[in-house]
């Protein structure tokens, strides 16, 4: 194993984390906001990547200027999905947490079927875009410029996302709905409001993820299943409902995938993963940043 | 409803009056499971076989001037002209749904013969329930060689498994090598289930036996969401022929990372699967140009036999796609099974076992470039003769062996 190996097993690892962070970061947004895990995150991934390619497909609008339409679109769907689906759930007097666990399940089996009929099971891709394709190289180590690309959106958007919940009323509103939505509603906040736009706001961040990664993944119904389980583990690892625990939990689980392949067989990649989280579960259950 | 006598009575002779058509739709249709992955990772595949066994029950049914078994007349003429009637359950490429579902096709919706699965670890479970109901089974897209040796009295295969196939690719390269050409290194790259552990496993004896070097054997986990790490290994080994074992998804994501990460193999022999489907030639064709597969079934044969072409157009107006190397073999799959039935006179597993056994159908009868099919003891037809393919120009051509051939290799690849 040369040191060329290593640096470009992380670097790629690296990139590919930052990624999984961006993908995750919405499902710990919800779950930090009012305790409800989206089991149908990954079929939002899927819609976005969708929406994504069909963009591209019948408009030629390159997946880098769609990104943006895709957020606002995702935005509407997730507070409707809220508005629709979740505010009942959560109201319901008898296996609360059941019913959401369900509720969203189900909605994640609805739209995997509904993407199926419509969109057919077939493979799509988008075979030329802007930066498809594209590498970046620097003595021996090649960094595909899609991810590179995906990697500075995702910076980008956990700092906004920062300045946002620490320095907005809107922010403000968040954080105080996340921890007591029951006093919030006495100086005038509504509630529903505020998890409809939370709800909003975690689609639209998944909707960005999908949108790049349209650009080097291929697009199939099911497409959102293996993401969606490296998300839960990334939101458990980083810490529930910690934002900023999504955005290390990806990179480490994204180094930790990359340095595992250096010393197991690949087949074998998902392992060191799931052995770290166990092992943070051990030592720190609430995860690496969790307040809970 | 009160029960009266009058109720009873009139129950009893709407029963009576029922019965004998009951009886006549028993006679006049033979159900057959067709067990394939119809939704999840795969469901692209079940798709498609869909349209290729309605397409052979369409003509197993009607009138058809073909040189093909039950074209010719309507129905099954053994049988008193019973129509076939497909009965499709999804298995979900799980093995354990495909268990659940092969006992559901044949306790409750009474099938008389099973044809799957496209993944080889369903293939063993459902085969084993067929075995256990002593319903005849036919393997009609799997390839793992493991499949016919588990000494099951009613598994069946009339196509090529992946030694037969591996085997073809070497002869190959030790043609070319007489030739001039240099191949010394093989890089394997396969999927962790039991199609990609058998394919490697015969091409790690054959590159033994034959004195090639396996300077990589990389076993991956099958819908990977990356497959960097796994490239690198390859890169590293910059062998003179890359061998996949991949499905669908992990050949497009494997030829779309190869590029990112600037490699370009000299030469790829495919184990089929994904290299054989237009998905990966829609989304990364551009990069594969000179890709070798290899195949059971190539569209050029049209040329010497007529009827290829038009049983595909009839497939192509029910899917959109041309017949490919899996659904070729699933046409067959039905086509052979529906035969045995014929020839058995009866819906009873034994009877079409047997049938099956008895089975010799020559190579012109069928769509595919083999001798015959004629099971051995191990329900293994092994006078399918597997061709290689090369794609070039978007379309592919028989290139091995000779007297299949109808272009030359093109080697290196990128040459």
């Amino acid at each position: 194993m040369t040191a060329e190996t290593i640096i470009q097993s992380l670097a790629s690892g690296l990139l590919m984390g930052l990624l999984y962070g961006l993908i995750a970061v919405g499902l710990a947004l919800i779950f930090g906001l009012m305790d409800v895990v989206n089991f149908a995150h990954g079929e939002f991934l899927m819609i976005a990547m969708y929406a994504t390619f069909f963009l591209f497909a019948f408009f030629a609008i390159d997946p880098l200027l769609a990104a943006p339409l895709v957020a606002a679109a995702l935005f509407v769907f997730g507070a409707l999905v809220y508005l629709c689906v979740v505010r009942f759930a959560v109201r319901a007097k008898a296996n609360a947490g059941m019913v959401q666990i369900f509720s969203t399940f189900g909605l994640a089996i609805v739209m995997r079927g509904l993407a199926q009929f419509f969109f057919t099971p077939d493979y799509r891709s988008i075979t030329h875009s802007w930066l498809g394709g594209k590498t970046f190289s620097i003595a021996g180590i090649y960094l595909p410029v899609p991810q590179l690309a995906g990697a500075l959106v995702s910076i980008a958007a956990f700092t906004a996302l920062y300045f946002f919940i620490n320095r907005t009323d809107f922010g403000r509103a968040l954080e105080a709905t996340r921890e007591d939505a029951g006093a919030v509603a006495l100086v005038g906040i509504d509630k529903n409001r505020v998890f409809a736009l939370g709800w909003g706001l975690g689609a639209a961040l998944v909707g960005l993820a999908g949108a790049i990664m349209a650009m080097f993944f291929y697009v199939y119904p099911d497409v959102g299943a293996s993401f969606a389980l490296i998300a839960y583990v990334t939101v458990a690892l980083g810490g529930f409902g910690s934002v900023f625990g999504a955005f290390a939990g990806g990179i480490v689980v994204g180094l930790v995938e990359a340095g595992t392949t250096l010393i197991l067989p690949p087949s074998l990649k998902s392992v060191g993963i799931y052995a770290v989280y166990l092992l943070v579960v051990f030592i720190r259950p609430r995860g690496l940043f969790g307040s809970l | 409803m009160s029960i009266t006598r009058r109720n009873v009575l009139l129950g009893a002779s709407a029963v009576a009056a029922l019965a004998p058509i009951a009886a006549r739709a028993e006679t006049s249709e033979v159900a057959i499971g067709v067990i394939y992955p119809f939704s999840g990772a795969s469901a692209q595949i079940g798709v498609d076989a869909q349209k290729a066994f309605e397409t052979a029950a369409e003509i197993i049914n009607n009138k058809y001037d073909f040189d093909l078994p039950l074209a010719r007349t309507e129905g099954l003429p053994g049988l008193g002209g019973a129509k076939v009637k497909l009965v499709f359950a999804d298995h979900q490429a799980d093995p354990q749904k495909g268990r659940a579902e092969a006992e559901r096709l044949i306790t409750q919706d009474k099938v008389c013969a099973i044809v799957g699965t496209y993944q080889s670890a369903v293939a063993v479970t459902v085969s084993q329930i067929c075995e256990r109901y002593q319903i005849p089974f036919i393997s009609a897209d799997n390839s793992s060689p493991s499949l016919h040796r588990r000494g099951l009295k009613f598994y069946f295969r009339a196509a090529p498994h992946d030694e037969m196939f591996s085997a073809a690719m070497f002869d190959f390269f030790d043609a070319m090598k007489k030739k001039g050409t240099k191949i010394e290194t093989l890089a394997l790259f396969h999927e962790d289930t039991i199609f990609g552990t058998d394919s490697s496993n015969a091409q790690l004896k054959l590159a033994a036996d034959r004195g090639y070097k396996v300077v990589a054997d990389i076993k991956y986990r099958a819908n990977s969401p990356s497959l960097t790490a796994e490239v690198q290994q390859i890169k590293a080994a910059n062998a003179d022929v890359l061998m996949p074992s991949s499905y669908t998804t992990d050949a497009i994501l494997l030829v779309k990372t190869m590029a990112e990460l600037g490699y370009k193999p000299k030469n790829i022999v495919a184990q089929d699967a994904g290299f054989a489907e237009k998905a990966t030639y829609d989304a990364v064709g551009d990069k594969l140009e000179g890709v070798i597969s290899r195949g059971s079934f190539s569209l050029d044969l049209a040329q010497k036999r007529p009827m290829v072409g038009l049983i595909n157009e009839m497939y192509r107006a029910k899917s959109g796609k041309d017949f490919n190397d899996y659904s070729s073999r699933q046409f067959m799959g039905l086509i052979v099974m529906a035969d045995a039935i014929n020839r058995a006179k009866s819906t009873d597993g034994d009877k079409i076992r047997e049938a099956l056994v008895a089975t010799d159908m020559p190579g012109e009868q069928t769509i595919m470039p083999w001798r015959r099919v004629k099971f051995d003891e191990m329900g293994q037809n092994n006078f399918a003769d597997p061709v290689l393919l090369q794609y070039s120009a978007k379309t592919f051509v028989t290139i091995f062996p000779e007297q299949a051939a109808v272009s030359e290799a093109i080697w290196p690849m990128n040459s």
